[in-house]
């Protein structure tokens, strides 16, 4: 009992300095008008399309994030691949350049595969740059289902893609959810190529809803904050969602 | 016993076969390039040629705009080993990743580790942890240097608790800007660490830990001989990307600190920005990003060099 | 899924892979061509994209409105950017074939950089003539003009400039403590001690953000020696002259004297010292001819809203002389430049159209009229004068004449502000303002590490 509440305090004590800046934030964004920040918020009327975007350029980026990084995952932690570490560190590579560099050349790219001004053009590179870190994680998870269970798997003459699909599939579900959770962050917030790589104002996403509230001699500060809060809600109402498959790991079934 | 140590093994791809290639084991595993093909081929596609055309533009000295580059050769790599901001912010990042990867797998783990247990209010600390993460770091960047204002909240707190005598313009001096970058920095990415290691801590058997509870291990013997261990595979992964971000970090000290006082907390990215769009000396901020990427992959490479060795040592 | 699965099990040999790579990748090398478009489009009708980092939303649609009564037939879409995420954005979109029709350029080296981008504008010299006769020199404020040719090309039309020198005071404080505005070094430091007494901040500086740093140092060196600075920038005169060393000393003091706010190194001028000054907590800012849309009631509401007062009481806010800190009754100066421009992108399908747009927002008495009541920019055309009679400001008696003064004044004075520094020169001021101030550099250090710096940027 006092371990338990010994432990309670301990976590309390050590989120104090997380939930800080949070605090100073809210009361920032409820500065000045109140509730009305959010409504002039609101009042740009761009909301919803916004928002709507975001979910298409998130679920979309999703789903090829999860898809593609599942695949390779498997294939580089549990089959044979001549060179494998070659091709892992080249997908892992693509990491490295700031996103700065990559907004000329990703332009042209765009332009001349004729997706530019379309979801596409934000979903694709979104995509790209979300998987080589995706498909770390979940090899090294991967890495963690014991081979035997594969060799059992494979005396009752099972095919690759059954294994795949009744052993990987069910067993990675946390670390799915983490990568879902992940690219969920790295598409929703992403700011630059939707604003380089998208012209039509009907296709751009939320987080273009500050700049209504920053100019060149004019940053409305608790605007931009309350914009900054209705970004993140979608967010963190879907980690809670996931939260509860981050639990239900491999340990509890399928391992016995 | 057998969840502790089987993660290992599986880490271990059958590297030390003692076995000829064609053997039972290796020999029997189904091809996996057409597995890999599809994500390789995405990537690649799409990025590689944004790394090509990098390096070509390393070679030039160009602003970016005009018809007429001129080509330098090698000329922009060999300036930049003279330039000192570049020597600067490669310490300043050796300095941040040390400090920050430390701090936030610290806590994370920690944090993780005390949610799974069964905390009361779970759910609130996990947003509250987690909610960091999302906000953007442009929309955050002025309230952190309200926080840290002469007249901001964390003096006024300190003054409240007594502690006036440590109050002091953060941001404005060389010495506490860049503790004060790290900090955001922790407090940004700590939500990442923590779904992470929450997430591998699931792959750990209950049983296993319920054994050796009922052997009398303490928690903190459980966490430090079994969780930790458990959880490898990610703290390797974390520290791979924390090398990579390292090198990259960009928005943080840009938009809080520009980067100054006079280059307390320059970093590559900051720098690379700075010198490719506003300065618009492209060939130059080229050249500084292929070194980047070459820094990241031999980074990561040690990372990864060095937990291979490790599991070797271990399993033997 | 199962169906691409077993596509992949064919085995797709690994070279084939990596060649359809390079060719996506290849494909990406088919850039659009850099030609004038020759069909220029109809002149008069037509649909065509704006993007700007200025104005904000709000004028934009005034500005497009006000065209639609004369061109009813042209629909315009204005696209704002943020200012750092415009030459993000611009620079490939100029590059490509569909980038905007019209788009916002500035003198210098800040962001839209006309030097960077006026090769992608088309002349609009025959457009000028055409709209204003062979003496359109005359009509327009000659800043505009020279700031934004390039090349010998009129790359874009200035819509109006800005100019630094004054300093912005909120006179209802000063009224408040029976204080007054300072006129000298001696005065500033009494007023400040006071309001520090007051627990009011006397002069907030964004000293982290280096090019307002220039704004300063600039009103001080020509107080010490007026056209210095300007011939500095020129190259005339080494930055290690005197007159600048005693301007960087002053500056130095202004940090040393407690005038200067505690922590003004790691302040912003945006939105930081702007926000403290409009929330009545800062008594004094630096800031140039943009602040005069604050004089009115409805700038100076949604200003002081905005920087987070829940009850937003609009107060007086007057420009005054930057204080004679050296002693020299030199006072008054202003500096400015052509605050942005529109220009026409050479690859515009719809040149024609577009040119319209610029033409008429840039050199119409109708166009410049909605430029000027909006105070944010003195007028590009000489004749356009705001309408006083339409516009509320805060406190009349008070701020009418000092804005009168300080728009006929800012019509006389030819001193560049930023337009002629580089990025790099920037870079370099700024280093010089921010050690001196930290005791990194003494004055004459800091003048000669800028002075070497400067003659390395070509």
């Amino acid at each position: 009992m006092s371990t338990k509440l010994l432990l309670q305090l301990l976590v309390t004590l050590m989120i104090i300095p997380y939930l800080f800046p949070l605090v100073v934030m809210v009361q920032g964004s409820l500065a000045g008008k109140g509730l009305g920040n959010y409504e002039a918020v609101f009042a740009v009327g761009t909301v919803g399309t916004f928002f709507r975007n975001s979910v298409i350029v998130s679920a979309s980026t999703i789903l090829i994030v999860y898809v593609l990084t599942m695949f390779a995952a498997f294939g580089f932690s549990k089959l044979h691949i001549r060179g494998k570490e070659v091709y892992f560190w080249m997908i892992l590579a693509a990491l490295t350049l700031p996103e700065v560099v990559l907004l000329t050349p990703l332009f042209a790219t765009t332009l001349s595969i004729g997706v530019y001004d379309t979801y596409w053009a934000v979903v694709l590179p979104l995509a790209a740059l979300q998987i080589p870190f995706a498909v770390l994680l979940a090899r090294k998870f991967i890495d963690g289902v014991p081979d035997s269970l594969f060799d059992a798997a494979r005396v009752d003459g099972a095919s690759i893609f059954t294994a795949f699909r009744y052993i990987v599939v069910p067993m990675t579900r946390p670390i799915a959810a983490a990568i879902v959770v992940l690219t969920l962050i790295g598409s929703w917030n992403d700011y630059l190529l939707p604003l380089v790589l998208i012209q039509d104002p009907a296709k751009q996403t939320i987080t273009l809803l500050p700049q209504f509230f920053v100019s060149q001699f004019s940053n409305d500060q608790t605007k931009v904050l309350a914009s900054a809060v209705i970004t993140a809600i979608p967010e963190i109402v879907a980690y809670l969602c996931l939260q509860r498959l981050f639990e239900r790991g491999l340990a509890a079934g399928a391992l016995k | 016993m057998t969840s502790i140590t089987s993660p290992k093994t599986g880490a271990r791809r059958p590297s030390p076969a003692p076995l000829p290639d064609g053997s039972r084991k290796r020999g029997g595993r189904p091809a996996g390039l057409p597995w890999i093909m599809p994500a390789f081929v995405f990537v690649v596609g799409l990025l590689y040629y944004c790394i090509i055309e990098t390096g070509y533009l390393s070679t030039l000295d160009w602003d970016g705009t005009s018809p007429t580059p001129t080509s330098v050769g090698l000329g922009n790599y060999s300036e930049i080993l003279q330039d000192p901001i570049f020597w600067k912010a490669i310490w300043h990042t050796v300095v941040f990743f040390v400090v920050t990867f430390t701090v936030q797998t610290a806590i994370g783990f920690v944090f993780a580790a005390l949610l799974h247990s069964k905390v009361k209010l779970g759910a609130v600390y996990k947003v509250l942890v987690f909610t960091p993460v999302v906000l953007a770091p442009a929309t955050m960047a002025p309230v952190f240097r309200q926080m840290f204002a002469a007249d901001g909240q964390l003096n006024w707190a300190l003054d409240h608790l007594g502690l006036g005598f440590l109050s002091q313009p953060w941001l404005a001096q060389s010495s506490t800007a860049m503790p004060v970058i790290m900090f955001i920095t922790v407090w940004q990415f700590t939500g990442l660490t923590f779904v992470l290691y929450f997430a591998a801590m699931g792959q750990i058997d209950p049983e296993t830990l319920e054994a050796a509870r009922t052997d009398g291990a303490s928690n903190l013997r459980v966490l430090v001989s079994i969780v930790w261990p458990g959880v490898r595979g990610t703290t390797v992964a974390l520290a791979m990307l924390g090398v990579i971000g390292a090198l990259k970090t960009f928005d943080v000290p840009y938009l809080v600190t520009i980067g100054g006082p006079n280059y307390s907390t320059e970093f590559l990215g900051t720098y690379i920005y700075r010198i490719s769009i506003p300065s618009a000396h492209v060939g130059y901020g080229a050249a500084l990003s292929i070194l980047l990427l070459i820094l990241a992959l031999l980074g990561a490479i040690a990372v990864a060099a060095r937990a291979n060795r490790k599991d070797g040592e271990s399993s033997v | 899924m199962l169906g691409s699965s077993r596509i992949w099990k064919r085995r797709l040999p690994g070279a084939a892979a990596v060649f359809t790579a390079a060719a996506l990748a290849l494909a990406g090398c088919a850039g659009g061509g850099t030609t004038e478009t020759t069909d220029k489009g109809s002149a008069d009708s037509g649909s065509i994209t704006w993007w700007g980092w200025t104005p904000d939303a709000a004028p934009a649609e005034a500005y497009i409105k006000a065209f639609n009564k004369v061109y009813p037939n042209i629909k315009v879409t204005y696209k704002k950017l943020t200012i750092d995420g415009y030459d993000a954005a611009i620079r490939p979109a100029l590059a490509s074939s569909v980038g905007p029709d019209v788009f916002d350029v500035a003198p210098g080296a800040a962001n839209g950089s006309v030097e960077i981008y006026g090769v992608n504008a088309v002349d609009l010299t025959p457009a000028v003539q055409k709209a204003l006769g062979a003496d359109w020199k005359s009509k327009l404020a000659p800043i505009g003009v020279s700031s934004l040719t390039t090349d010998g090309k009129l790359a874009a039309f200035s819509v109006g400039s800005n100019f630094a020198g004054p300093v912005w005071v909120n006179q209802d404080l000063f009224d408040k403590y029976g204080l007054k505005p300072p006129t000298n070094y001696d005065e500033w430091k009494q007023v400040c001690a006071a309001f520090k007494t007051h627990d009011i901040k006397c002069f907030v500086q964004g000293a982290a953000q280096t090019a307002f740093n220039e704004d300063t140092l600039q009103a001080i060196s020509n107080n010490v020696k007026p056209g210095v600075w300007a011939q500095a920038l020129d190259k005339k005169v080494p930055w290690t002259d005197p007159t600048i060393v005693k301007a960087l000393t002053i500056w130095k003091g202004l940090f040393d004297d407690g005038i200067m706010q505690e922590g003004a190194l790691g302040t912003q001028q945006y939105p930081d010292a702007n926000n403290e000054f409009m929330s009545g907590k800062a008594a004094m800012v630096m800031m140039g001819t943009w602040y005069m849309q604050y004089s009115t009631v409805d700038g100076s509401t949604a200003a002081i809203s905005g920087a987070g007062v829940g009850d937003p009481k609009p107060f007086t806010q007057l420009p005054i002389a930057f204080p004679d800190v050296a002693g020299t009754g030199n006072v008054g100066s202003l500096y400015g430049d052509a605050d942005f421009g529109l220009a026409v992108n050479k690859k515009s399908k719809s040149i024609a159209a577009a040119t319209t747009f610029a033409t008429w927002l840039g050199t119409s008495e109708a166009g410049q009229q909605a430029v000027a009541d909006i105070l944010n920019d003195i007028p590009a055309l000489t004749s356009v004068q705001p309408d006083w009679n339409s516009i509320k400001l805060v406190n009349p008696a008070v701020q009418q004449p000092a804005l009168e003064k300080l728009i006929s004044d800012a019509g006389k004075s030819s001193e560049p502000r930023l337009a002629t520094v580089s990025a790099d020169l920037q870079t370099a001021i700024g280093v010089a303002s921010t050690t001196v101030a930290a005791r990194q550099a003494t004055p004459e250090q800091a003048a000669a590490t800028l002075q070497s710096t400067a003659e390395k940027i070509k």
